[in-house]
């Protein structure tokens, strides 16, 4: 298909739809400068942001209610945390489960008693409670039993955990769903359109996120001292910034993917302008050695990075291994006008998917007065419509031209029809089914869109055969079944970003790599699938801390500088000889 | 009790597709509902209303257009309601009205017509001025007129009892839109004829709802909702071992 140019984004053309759009290519993505995790931790220190403990009523075993106050330039919020005793055979990280270690949620504005009664009812319920009109979050997080029960024991006894430990698994807690957008009564998002807060999509939900890992922190170390009151020490800071909290994840994500394809176009539109940006530079030799030294840390990240999944491992050991070859391409290589551009032709020519769009990623990274700005355009108002008025032939070229990659499919095979997707009267969880295997096909969602593309060109061919100066909507009054894929095609045709390039129904389709691009622009690391079809993964890894963003950092750009964490090296030593230091 | 707006939408689309609605349609559908309980004027109670009419409509029978031309149309929605028939009628006139400045739409024999004004909101956010009427069978008879303004989000609503109607056999289930693409439409009441104004709703009322609705949350009737809910699970599939491994989850979560 033709380029697509952002009128707005002086540098490189932005790459094709097909290219970019890829699902393969879309499931190699990394976090990048531009995820949610990044702009909501830059947007804090810039504006000041200011955590302070409202109340922290636990008792020793770390179960009771804490609550965050969180003061902006324009409002306050408050993060409660009600913490409860799970049963081991209880802690399930699937959305069936009815009981959680910490459920949690942020409200705008104050909280008073009746409103922390209200909560305390129902936010341990979740889905089965009724949520308050000023919630914006709700979410729910389960231990990590084994980092847990280490980090108790050794700070109580007055050491520091393994590092190692953060490295097999990074976080204390991971959260199994963090809702927003009005489920189960909470605010709708429509609420914060005109709020300079949280306007950016997910935002709260991070800041929710975030909040859980400062709680982890404090309460890791209130339990500790409670069971050691004479020995215990705090964390050391650089074990708290290796700290973040875990995600585990599902199917679910993949809906919200083909359900909100302006989104999703504004966010690959985003990322792809960033990157054109970055490649429309001239490089100078400080950016070349800031490249050299990025790609060092990402390397050194990934080396630490632990999955027992067999194919992520070889997809990680291959960046890894291919990452030596970069960084000497870019020591020998003359500084250039284009140089970017010849790395990137270089790294598309010889290195896997993944490689190269970590290259994509750590360029954006070089830029950060250029690209910034860029996240302010990730939220959209969203609404797909028809154009009843356009010639049907006019469609006919649409699908032919931007739904190629749809009807190149040949759904008479059986590989091509192989899955269906399905949600399960177990909490309406989102499943795959085998066709003609499994029961359920016939109230099969309508994910896959390139079927339903390819039938609808069928049919309104046929039409126009019989009915060649016909109108749109004079086919849907024909054929109004086709209403809603033709409103989708209608709308999107000008978004070459909006519609991810695959057959959602093909036997090879892989599930993990709609699960990683949603998860990649939430900023997640450390990607660790569990199956095909399920994925844990660390947000905020590295990231500055509450009392770090408190203390109003004047070096913006070294508080912004969290990417690709390692662990910390020598910290028992130096703790051992230095505790208490950190708080 | 209360609920978001996301979430309201979200259970009728449910709902709508568990009574066999198609999913265009019944997306339109919920967010009809919805638009109208956001603006607190009765979306859940007219669906209520209409509900076991909509259960038993044929959905193979479609709205069939009688008669058009360049400017009109009459479309026949088979009596069902105009949560399944309006929409491409409404397209149709939409249409119309762009190739042609101003056009008229007839859509006989439906019913819930109250309904019809969130997919008007609709036509109106695409730029088109757009003013329904339609009249109530009580005696004496009651005339509903909704106009939006092109571009505007919310509507002038008026209700009005007519005393001096010359009789005539027509059964009062149609529902008569015009739209035109530069010309204001909305009602204003002026007549030689008597007649009682029943209800008014001015843009500044229904956006203090709108506001209500999004801060304090939409208050819902629990029955309704838990039809809806009830409806809802049509869509979903039952659950077995084998099923559960579909969602591709570990059995052991601890680690």
């Amino acid at each position: 298909m033709a380029e697509y140019r952002d009128a707005t984004a002086p540098g490189m053309p932005l790459r094709a739809a097909d290219e970019a759009m890829d699902l393969e290519r879309l499931g190699s993505l990394p976090a990048s400068r531009l995820s949610f995790v990044r702009s909501l931790v830059r947007q804090m220190a810039r504006q000041r942001w200011q955590v302070s403990r409202a109340r922290f009523a636990l008792d020793a075993q770390g179960h009771g209610i804490a609550i965050y106050r969180l003061q902006t330039p324009h409002g306050r919020y408050h993060g409660v945390i009600f913490s409860h005793h799970l049963d081991d055979a209880q802690r399930s990280d699937r959305v069936i489960a009815q009981a959680w270690d910490v459920t949690f949620g942020v409200i705008e504005g104050d909280v008073d008693d009746v409103l922390l009664e209200q909560m305390a009812a129902n936010v341990p319920l979740q889905e089965a409670g009724r949520q308050h009109p000023r919630l914006l979050v709700l979410s729910r997080a389960n231990r990590s039993l084994r980092n847990f029960t280490h980090f108790v024991t050794a700070l109580g006894a007055g050491d520091q955990p393994d590092p190692a430990q953060l490295t097999r698994a990074g976080y204390l807690y991971r959260t199994t769903a963090v809702y927003g957008n009005g489920k189960f009564g909470i605010a709708d998002f429509v609420r914060l359109q005109d709020n300079p807060d949280f306007q950016r999509p997910f935002s709260a939900q991070m800041l929710a996120v975030y909040l859980l890992r400062h709680f982890s922190i404090e309460q890791v170390e209130h339990i500790a001292r409670a069971q050691a009151p004479d020995t215990a020490v705090p964390l050391a800071t650089e074990l708290r910034r290796y700290l973040g909290i875990g995600n585990s994840t599902g199917l679910g994500m993949a809906p919200f993917l083909i359900n909100h394809p302006q989104l999703i176009q504004q966010w690959v539109t985003c990322r792809e302008t960033a990157l054109a940006m970055a490649l429309g530079q001239t490089p100078d030799e400080a950016r070349r050695q800031r490249l050299i030294a990025l790609t060092r840390r990402a390397m050194r990240h990934l080396a630490q990075t632990v999955t027992e999944d067999a194919e992520q491992g070889e997809r990680n050991a291959a960046v890894v291994m291919a990452l030596p070859e970069v960084i000497a391409w870019l020591e020998e290589m003359p500084l250039e006008d284009d140089l970017w551009q010849q790395l990137v032709a270089w790294s598309a020519r010889t290195l896997p998917l993944e490689a190269q769009e970590l290259i994509n990623t750590l360029l954006i990274e070089l830029y950060p007065e250029r690209v910034d700005s860029l996240v302010d355009q990730m939220g959209i108002e969203e609404r797909l419509e028809l154009t009843p008025d356009m010639p049907l032939v006019r469609l006919k070229q649409l699908i032919e031209t931007h739904y190629d990659w749809a009807l190149a499919e040949d759904f008479a095979l059986p590989e091509a029809r192989h899955w269906f997707w399905y949600r399960s009267t177990e909490k309406e969880e989102p499943r795959l089914g085998v066709r003609g295997v499994e029961p359920g096909a016939e109230k099969e969602l309508p994910l896959a869109i390139a079927p339903r593309v390819h039938h609808t060109h069928g049919v309104l061919s046929d039409f126009l055969e019989a009915n060649p100066r016909a109108l749109v909507v004079e086919f849907l009054i024909a054929h109004p079944r086709h209403k809603d894929i033709v409103r989708r095609i209608q709308t999107l045709a000008d978004t070459p970003y909006g519609e991810i390039r695959a057959n959602l129904w093909h036997r090879d389709m892989k599930p993990m790599h709609l699960l990683r691009t949603k998860l990649s622009f939430f900023g997640a690391g450390r990607f660790d699938p569990k199956s095909d079809r399920w994925v844990r993964i660390t947000l905020f890894q590295g990231a500055p801390l509450v009392e770090e963003l408190n203390a109003e950092p004047r070096d913006l750009a070294a508080i912004d500088d969290w990417s690709f964490p390692l662990e910390p090296e020598g910290v028992m030593h130096s703790q051992r000889q230095g505790a208490g230091e950190t708080s | 009790m209360k609920a978001s707006y996301n979430e309201l939408q979200g259970l009728c689309r449910k709902a709508f597709i568990g009574m066999g609605f198609e999913e265009g349609d019944a997306a339109d559908a919920a967010d009809m509902v919805a638009w109208m309980q956001c603006f607190e004027l009765g979306g859940l109670a007219a669906l209520s209303r209409g509900l076991d009419f909509l259960l038993e409509d044929d959905p193979d029978e479609l709205p069939s257009v009688l008669y058009q031309d360049g400017d009109l149309a009459v479309v026949d929605g088979h009596g069902q309601s105009v949560l399944r028939s309006s929409t491409l009628a409404l397209e149709l006139g939409f249409a119309k009205a762009r190739a042609r400045g101003l056009a008229v739409i007839k859509i006989r024999h439906c019913h819930n017509r109250q309904l019809i004004m969130g997919y008007l909101a609709r036509l109106a956010g695409r730029g088109m001025n757009v003013t329904a009427f339609w009249r109530n069978a009580q005696q004496p008879p009651t005339e509903q007129v909704v106009g939006f303004r092109a571009n505007g989000s919310v509507p002038e609503i008026r209700v009005y009892a007519v005393h001096e109607v010359p009789e005539e056999n027509e059964p009062n289930d149609a529902v008569t839109l015009v739209m035109a693409n530069h010309v204001d439409l909305l009602p204003a009441m002026r007549s030689d004829y008597r007649y009682d104004l029943l209800a008014r709703h001015d843009e500044s009322d229904l956006l203090a709802c709108r506001h209500r609705s999004l801060a304090e949350g939409i208050e819902v009737d629990e029955a309704v909702w838990e039809r809806l809910k009830h409806l809802a699970t049509r869509m979903l599939v039952e659950a077995s071992e084998a099923s559960r491994e579909g969602a591709g989850a570990g059995t052991q979560d601890n680690d």
